[in-house]
């Protein structure tokens, strides 16, 4: 018992129950406030503020919209203004001031269908480049935007006519490590994974991983890019290390099998890139550790670099509900402290102790 | 009749009886000896002894010692007194009988009660063992949860005192800013002129509005750093597109590898059953695959009809009907070419054809009934038979009563069959 308690545990510190189904949950950066989104009964999108006192979770506003929202983010703000961004069912794409939410600051509709995902990046005073928001939809089309320009894209990643459509089921941004270079990695419920090069608006790699792309998410999002960890349904995920690209076999990866059912996000710690949580179908948090190879590159039989991937151990898993989590945010202020979401409409807040000794 | 045994010679004290029984040459085992508290019998077929004792014995802790060719019993009583003889003189056959029944049902009995009394201990048992362990798992379970909750405490307090240095780095910094505010107003004055040409972010009108409401919100003092940063960040990018393709994947469904194998399964099932029925047809294997899909060829004929070459329109059903005879459209287009060719009675089978292909009669199948009918009907006047033609008309009519072209033909039809009847 004494070697089991060394491991990281996951200690839940406070959860709340509420009367809408949510979607999605983040932290409010530099602070102990968390946001909540989703929607209610009544077909409405809603945004609740609130903030963790004591060992309760007190609601200090609540905000509701014409639609039901689905995913945000605060990536592309700065840690002044903390301006959040929204993707909804109707495929608008809103940013909000908190502060005065009746007219949100940006606000385009951006896809013919529900965004399913959006990343933000630029932003918080991470990284370098003019801060930028991502979307994926259902429609089957990614769209990169920037905040200063109104109503069009950046970047539009969409089919080629005629092509039908896939659904886009997650976006994430990454490689953003100067002011040019930018990658947004973009997965499809086909099991489609697309890496696309913003630098020079060109598909830079795209693999298949035999199920449906949950979620997809870089170690870090402004450094050159180093890991990309796909999640996927049917319980796998996939860690790929992103260093090396052979020109045909791609990126080396490693694969685990963790649970029978869809894993519906990953999140890396912010404090540390090789430590990261996926949530599972059944309620369930697992903790895994990457541990990279003695040599991260080879050569292969033509002489081309190869990618050597590395291994995942399992530091602790815990079962928090019978209901999927859906949503996943650790807190980039304090180590170990993170929120999930639950299809069982609650939201959860957790620590999870001993990551220093880890 | 069994050989009875009279050799025993007892005797007794005040509490016992021991009495013994020679048994020369005789294998004894314990199932040979039957004891009740009135009746004793030792039965080594086929040699017999019995025994109605005088008074009752207590037959539990009486003992029976087998050995050295004789059997010698230890009868304790259950009364302390002195018997006149070992057995009650009872000539009595009957009351024998009797007495020897009853102490197999007291046997009977006594076996029952001592198994259920070893059930009864040995569930107690049980019992207690589960109690026991039970109570050793929770123990357990219990020093896991304390420690457990003693790690949630600590770490609650870590949290609260990292909140608490939240809420006051915020404040200083607040205040802090608010001194810096008064000072930049000037500089941000000058900066103004020079950025008019510059393109705004939008927010910056709503910032500037706020400015007025201080309440010490967060957004006062964006406006400056903000303005600062902003010529720091690049120009938004130019807007390109990339086009994309996917894994192509015939179903709408996400992609799951449990289901790959019953997907496959689904799409061959499929395919095979586009294929043609009939494999022997020797024609059939000169033919180009599209040429054997009843659908193109189908195309094919409504082409050709089109261009008025109705008799390869014909032949192009004919081959479509020889695979899938299924179909009544085939039926349907194929009337319409013969009666052009004035194949009159093929057009009035054909109809008839598509019309029993077009059962059940729905709203769907209106338009391909009405058609059936109006070709017999068409047939059958042409054929002189022009009652059955007008019957067909008004089974057209009833499905679209709308249609004046019919209607003008029936009226035609009805003339012309009140006309020959009115002649003759």
């Amino acid at each position: 018992m004494a070697a089991g308690l060394d491991r990281p545990q996951v200690v839940s510190h406070a959860q709340q129950a509420l009367n809408y189904t949510l979607f999605d949950c983040k932290w409010v950066p530099r602070s102990a406030r968390l946001l909540c989104l989703g929607s209610t009964a009544r077909g409405s999108g809603l945004l609740q503020l609130y903030e963790l006192r004591g060992g309760r979770l007190a609601l200090l506003r609540e905000i509701e919209k014409a639609k039901p929202l689905k995913c945000g983010t605060f990536g592309a703000t700065s840690l002044q203004q903390r301006y959040f961004a929204t993707g909804d069912f109707g495929g608008n794409l809103n940013i909000w001031n908190l502060e005065a939410p009746e007219i949100p600051v940006y606000s385009v509709k951006g896809h013919k269908e529900i965004i399913n995902s959006i990343d933000g990046v630029g932003g918080l005073g991470i990284g370098e480049g003019a801060p930028e928001i991502v979307t994926g939809s259902r429609d089957g089309t990614v769209k990169v935007w920037d905040p200063r320009q109104k109503d069009t894209p950046v970047a539009n990643m969409e089919p080629v006519q005629g092509e039908s459509k896939r659904d886009c089921w997650t976006v994430a941004f990454g490689n953003a490590y100067n002011q040019e270079e930018r990658v947004v990695c973009a997965g499809y419920d086909n099991g489609d994974i697309k890496l696309f090069d913003l630098k020079t608006m060109s598909l830079q790699w795209e693999t298949n991983i035999k199920n449906g792309v949950c979620s997809v998410e870089f170690d870090r999002k402004d450094v050159n890019m180093n890991k990309l960890v796909a999640t996927s349904l049917e319980g796998k995920f996939h860690v790929f290390d992103m260093r090396t690209q052979h020109p045909t076999k791609g990126f080396a990866s490693v694969s685990e099998k963790a649970q029978k059912s869809t894993i519906w996000q990953v999140r890396h710690l912010p404090q540390n890139r090789d430590i990261f949580m996926t949530s599972g179908g059944a309620g369930s948090l697992h903790l895994w550790k990457y541990e990279y190879p003695s040599q991260r590159s080879k050569k292969d039989s033509e002489g081309a670099e190869m990618g050597v991937a590395g291994s995942l151990s399992l530091l602790q898993n815990v079962t928090l509900s019978t209901q999927p989590i859906s949503s996943l945010d650790w807190s980039p202020d304090k180590k170990g402290l993170c929120v999930c979401g639950a299809f069982d409409q609650t939201v959860r807040v957790l620590i999870v102790t001993k990551l220093n000794k880890v | 009749m069994p050989v009875w045994l009279r050799e025993h010679r007892w005797r007794q004290t005040a509490s016992a009886v021991y009495l013994s029984l020679p048994v020369r040459g005789l294998r004894v085992t314990p199932a040979n000896i039957f004891c009740t508290d009135r009746y004793l019998k030792v039965s080594i077929p086929p040699f017999l002894f019995e025994a109605i004792l005088y008074a009752p014995i207590d037959d539990t802790n009486s003992t029976a010692k087998i050995g050295n060719g004789i059997i010698f019993f230890t009868l304790y009583k259950k009364e302390v007194a002195m018997w006149d003889s070992l057995t009650l003189a009872t000539a009595n056959k009957e009351k024998l009988q009797y007495l020897r029944e009853n102490a197999v049902l007291k046997a009977h009995e006594k076996a029952k009660e001592e198994t259920e009394a070893k059930k009864v201990t040995k569930q107690e048992h049980k019992k207690y063992a589960l109690e026991a362990t039970m109570k050793l798992e929770e123990a357990e379970r219990k020093r896991i949860e304390d420690l457990k909750e003693k790690e949630r405490q600590k770490v609650t307090e870590e949290l609260e005192l990292w909140k608490k240095q939240q809420d006051a780095a915020e404040k200083q910094k607040r205040v802090q800013k608010e001194g810096q505010l008064h000072q930049e107003v000037v500089q941000l004055k000058e900066k103004k002129q020079e950025k008019i040409n510059k393109t705004r972010i939008p927010n910056e009108g709503t910032s500037e509005t706020r400015i007025k409401a201080t309440k010490g919100c967060r957004g006062s003092y964006s406006m400056f750093s903000e303005n600062l940063k902003e010529e720091q960040l690049p120009a938004p990018r130019s807007t390109a597109t990339i086009k994309i393709n996917f894994t192509s994947r015939v179903f709408p469904t996400a992609l799951r590898e449990s289901r790959v194998a019953e997907e496959e399964e689904w799409l061959r099932k499929q395919a095979e059953a586009r294929r043609t029925i009939s494999d022997d047809l020797a024609e059939l294997e000169d033919l180009k695959e599209e040429e054997k899909n009843p659908d193109w060829l189908k195309d094919k004929g409504n082409k050709m009809f089109a261009t008025g070459n109705y008799l390869a329109a014909v032949n192009a059903y004919n081959l479509a009907v020889r695979l899938n005879n299924k179909l009544p459209l085939l039926y349907l287009n194929r009337a319409a070419c013969h009666l052009k060719l004035r194949n009159l009675h093929k057009v009035i089978e054909d109809s008839s054809k598509a019309l029993e292909l077009l059962t059940p009669p729905v709203p769907d199948n209106e338009n391909a009934r009405v058609k059936a009918y109006v070709r017999r009907g068409t047939a059958f006047c042409q054929l002189e038979l022009y009652t059955e033609g007008l019957q067909d008309y008004e089974a057209a009519l009833k499905i679209d009563p709308k249609n004046e072209n019919v209607e003008k033909d029936a009226e035609k039809i009805r003339q012309l069959i009140q006309g020959t009847t009115q002649d003759s």
